[in-house]
């Protein structure tokens, strides 16, 4: 049972971490929207995405809208 | 992710693949995707759709949950340069309002984005973005609507970016920084922070618990007890001190002001049972609370920010009445026009004021005429006409023709401002229901200190040394954790219910307060009435049928863009097209077809040319004459029709709720009383400004009536925020959806019957729980008042009691009844994840 005298400060120590960890995660902002991250998580992105090697889009005039 | 269950087959053939709504008759327009022809209802979704195919995003209509917005483009004609508006942000003053750059030419920018009907969105917009050149990243948050998009200004305009948006058919629109704003965001941080700080530390805490109860029963050295109870105790610290913070502080601030709320026996047991616990630990005899403590900080911080989370999502608080007005100005500037910010504007300007434009600033007319639309200002249900010397008001709709005005002031001097300003008045003076909580915790408060003090006085004669531990238990396990979860958990409930529903609650409060109503009073345009024209009755004055003169009139008033016209628009036209319509402000249309000339609108405009037309018949309908060369044609009348439930809505109230009814209309035409006879309300008033509704309100509130209102327009919003409780219509204001508590999205006035009844029902819930807290704390206090409780036994009750509480709130969620109507927008596509 001598053994808890190190486990126990052990299982302090990782808990430490574990905390200073998400109070970093929230401080830059992974948190902030907790709505798309669930559901993004479920999308598999590389399924119907084209690469990104498009041509820039064409620069919009103001004169060609549709309106 | 590819299979998809189509749960309306039937509905594809006629709602648009892109938003969902009827394709109208005759409109065949539709694109390819993945190899299937889709149909859309309008040029503007067929745009949308093309360019998300046409860029390879396509998986998007897979993807979604929820139909699209149908894009603004393809319905409502926009003045000719709306999409060059968006080069004001091309401005770097007005940029800087909602961007950084930073020294390597990277903007970073905050754009809000209307339209984000769910999760796949935030997928297609970032893609979309993300694949132009130039930009480095795009993040779409979409608890809060909002873009981050960062790119490089060298390659990009600020407006390019919103030229994409608007193509993919949203609404973007600056974020500014606002204080509000900033300090949501900083909450919703700082209690997530709290509440994993809590969480961690009851896992801790909780671990060693178990190793102390379990050696309690087992038998256990004093020596490891001693460990567990002196790691534990760093632990909770760390919890109380950080995480339950909140609670001292809130408790500490009301009671300075002399109030005793809910948190101050959740401040005083946290507090007591944490200084015990270390007191035991410290001098090594009675018991430790550690895992009480930190479980009660954990659970009722979750309780909380679920509460605050499940408000906050749906809040409409960043809705600015400002927003309402156009960004973008015309404004002459030496010899020609120029496009300008809207804020940059000064009293003297001379604006151009386009056909179909929201009015940007108060003004006074210099040239032209036309008719602006006032309806959400005074309820009037006809537009008001005016011309060189009236003034027109910031948020009213310019419908006729273009107006060349003189700005008189900047928004702080316009009557929109004023409107605003009086909903801050009275929300300021709106009463505020003291919560059944708080008003039994002053009592719980009392009675415990009471119980406490006297168990501490008969100890002290039976047996000194126990004194102390017995009365600390008192305390403990009189914890008020079922009672300080009573409430909210039932309110949040309710809440979610009537989200549901179609009803975004945005104060919690008035959920109490609803069930206590004495009055109703509803606005009459825009509330009990559709809001907009339709045609109510056609008296033919020739051989020509009904039908016939309403398709004669749809092909002529196809080509305005007046509301009369639109009540035309859902009639087929017939026969050829009209040649050379021309339109006379303030008069009507006359259009050519071969020889003969015909003439729509009103009397003296159609008498010019047919002099038999006889007089309208005399009623408060609006009269319009049709007729052609020398011989009148009809009187058509057109109406702003009663909403079709109003009548069933308005009867239960006043007969099952037993409530008073009254109109309140700004509408000084006698329509009002007449309408509110037949419907039985009473009326005090018609033709009231916002200032005399406030003091209707009032007067009512001065007499001891809790009064609910439920409206929809700009000038309702005063009384909205000043009322008790109130209800913005769906298809309100903003303004009078960020005054009013409950807001309706979807649906009709029988919506406000279906928050009557959750309210009442979450009324009995909240009043089974109290019971419940009250007399778990009835039965436990004398037990360990006799000294008889172990701490794992209060732990446990303690836990059980505040679960009941949860799961009885929960009942709330299930609908009573199967829902008559669903909501229209909801998912009619279902991706399933096989």
């Amino acid at each position: 049972m001598e053994s808890l005298y190190l486990l126990i400060p052990i299982a302090l120590v990782f808990c430490v971490i574990a905390i200073r960890l998400l109070l970093w995660a929230i401080g830059s902002g992974q948190y902030d929207d907790l709505d798309k991250e669930a559901w993004r998580i479920l999308a598999d992105d590389d399924e119907d995405t084209p690469a990104r090697d498009k041509p820039p889009v064409t620069r919009q005039r103001s004169d060609d809208d549709h309106a | 992710m590819n299979a998809i269950t189509e749960t309306r087959p039937a509905q594809t053939t006629a709602a648009c693949f892109h938003c969902g709504e009827a394709i109208p008759d005759g409109c065949n327009i539709g694109i390819e995707i993945d190899g299937e022809q889709r149909y859309m209802c309008c040029p503007g979704c067929k745009a949308v759709a093309s360019l998300i195919n046409g860029s390879g995003l396509g998986g998007f209509y897979r993807r979604r949950t929820a139909f699209n917005e149908r894009p603004l483009a393809g319905t409502v004609p926009a003045s000719p340069d709306a999409t060059a508006a968006f080069h004001i942000y091309d401005d770097a003053e007005l940029a800087a309002t909602f961007s950084e750059t930073d020294a390597q030419h990277m903007t970073h920018a905050r754009i809000l984005i209307g339209g984000i009907s769910c999760a796949a969105c935030t997928w297609l917009i970032e893609q979309h973005l993300e694949r132009i050149q130039g930009v480095s990243a795009a993040t779409v948050n979409l608890q809060q609507s909002r873009l981050l998009v960062a790119f490089d200004n060298r390659q990009l305009r600020m407006s390019d970016i919103f030229f994409q948006l608007e193509a993919l058919g949203y609404r973007p629109r600056p974020f500014a920084h606002g204080a509000r704003r900033e300090q949501l965001g900083a909450e919703f941080r700082d209690d997530l922070r709290r509440l994993a700080v809590a969480g961690i530390g009851m896992m801790q805490v909780g671990m060693f618990a178990i190793a102390l109860h379990a050696g309690e029963i087992q038998g256990m050295q004093a020596e490891y007890a001693g460990l567990l109870r002196w790691v534990s105790l760093p632990v909770a610290a760390v919890v109380v001190l950080y995480s339950a913070r909140s609670f001292f502080s809130t408790a500490w601030r009301h009671l300075t002001h002399g109030k005793l709320v809910m948190d101050l026996p959740v401040a005083v047991a946290i507090g007591l049972a944490f200084l015990a616990s270390v007191w035991a630990t410290v001098s090594n005899s009675g018991q430790v609370y550690f895992d009480s403590v930190v479980m009660f900080t954990f659970f009722l911080l979750l309780g909380r920010f679920l509460e605050k989370r499940a408000r906050s999502k749906h809040t409409e608080a960043w809705l600015d009445a400002e927003d309402e007005l156009p960004g973008a100005v015309t404004v002459a500037r030496g010899k020609g026009w120029e496009t300008l910010p809207r804020i940059r504007l000064v009293a003297g300007d001379k604006l151009l004021i386009r056909n179909g434009d929201t009015v940007p600033v108060d003004a006074q007319i210099v040239q032209g005429q036309s008719a602006v639309r006032e309806d959400t200002f005074s309820g009037e249900h006809l537009p008001r006409a005016v011309t060189e010397g009236d003034t027109v008001y910031a948020g009213t709709v310019n419908l006729e023709a273009n107006l060349q005005a003189v700005a008189l002031g900047t928004y702080r001097d316009t009557r929109l401002a004023a409107l605003r300003k009086s909903a801050e008045i009275g929300s300021a003076a709106k009463p505020r229901l003291a919560r059944l909580a708080d008003q039994v915790a002053a009592w719980f408060v009392a009675g415990i200190l009471l119980a406490a003090s006297a168990t501490a006085i008969a100890w002290l004669q039976i047996d000194p040394e126990r004194a102390l531990w017995v009365t600390l238990s008192v305390l403990v396990i009189s914890c008020p954790c079922a009672l300080a979860l009573a409430t909210p958990a039932a309110l949040t409930s309710a809440a979610a219910s009537l989200r549901a529903l179609g009803i975004l609650v945005r104060t919690e409060d008035a959920l109490e307060a609803l069930p206590r109503t004495t009055h109703m009073l509803f606005d009459k345009t825009g509330t009990l009435t559709e809001g907009h024209l339709e045609v109510a009755q056609v008296i033919p004055l020739s051989t020509l049928s009904e039908t016939g003169i309403l398709a004669l009139g749809a092909a002529l008033q196809i080509h305005a863009s007046h509301p009369v016209a639109s009540a035309f628009a859902h009639y087929p036209t017939a026969g050829e097209p009209f040649d050379s319509v021309s339109y006379r402000v303030g008069a009507g249309l006359q259009g050519q077809r071969g020889a003969t000339r015909y003439r729509m609108g009103s009397t003296a405009f159609c008498h010019a040319i047919a002099p038999t037309l006889p007089e309208p018949p005399d009623d408060d309908r609006l009269w319009i004459a049709l007729c052609s060369d020398d011989q009148a044609l009809a009187w058509i009348g057109l109406d702003d029709p009663l909403r079709e439930e109003a009548q069933a809505v308005i009867a239960t109230v006043r007969d099952n709720l037993d409530l008073q009814v009254e109109l309140l209309t700004g509408d000084s035409s006698p329509r009002g009383p007449r309408l509110a006879a037949a419907l039985g309300m009473a009326v005090h008033r018609h033709g009231l400004s916002p200032q005399e509704k406030m003091q209707r309100v009032r007067s009512l509130q001065a007499t001891g009536a809790r009064v609910c209102m439920v409206g929809d327009g700009l000038n309702d919003a005063p009384v909205l925020a000043l009322a008790d409780t109130s209800f913005a219509v769906s298809g309100a204001t903003d303004l009078a959806r960020t005054q009013a508590d409950f807001v309706i999205t979807d649906g009709g006035l029988q919506r406000v019957l279906q928050a009557f009844d959750v309210a009442r029902r979450c009324r009995g819930i909240i009043r089974q729980n109290l019971a419940w807290a009250l007399g778990y704390n009835l039965c436990a206090i004398p037990v360990a008042a006799a000294g008889l409780v172990p701490p794992w036994m209060a732990a446990l009750g303690m836990s059980l009691s505040s679960l009941l509480v949860v799961l009885n709130s929960l009942r709330l969620n299930k609908p009573k009844q199967a829902l008559q109507n669903s909501p229209g927008g909801g998912p009619l596509w279902k991706v399933s994840t096989s």
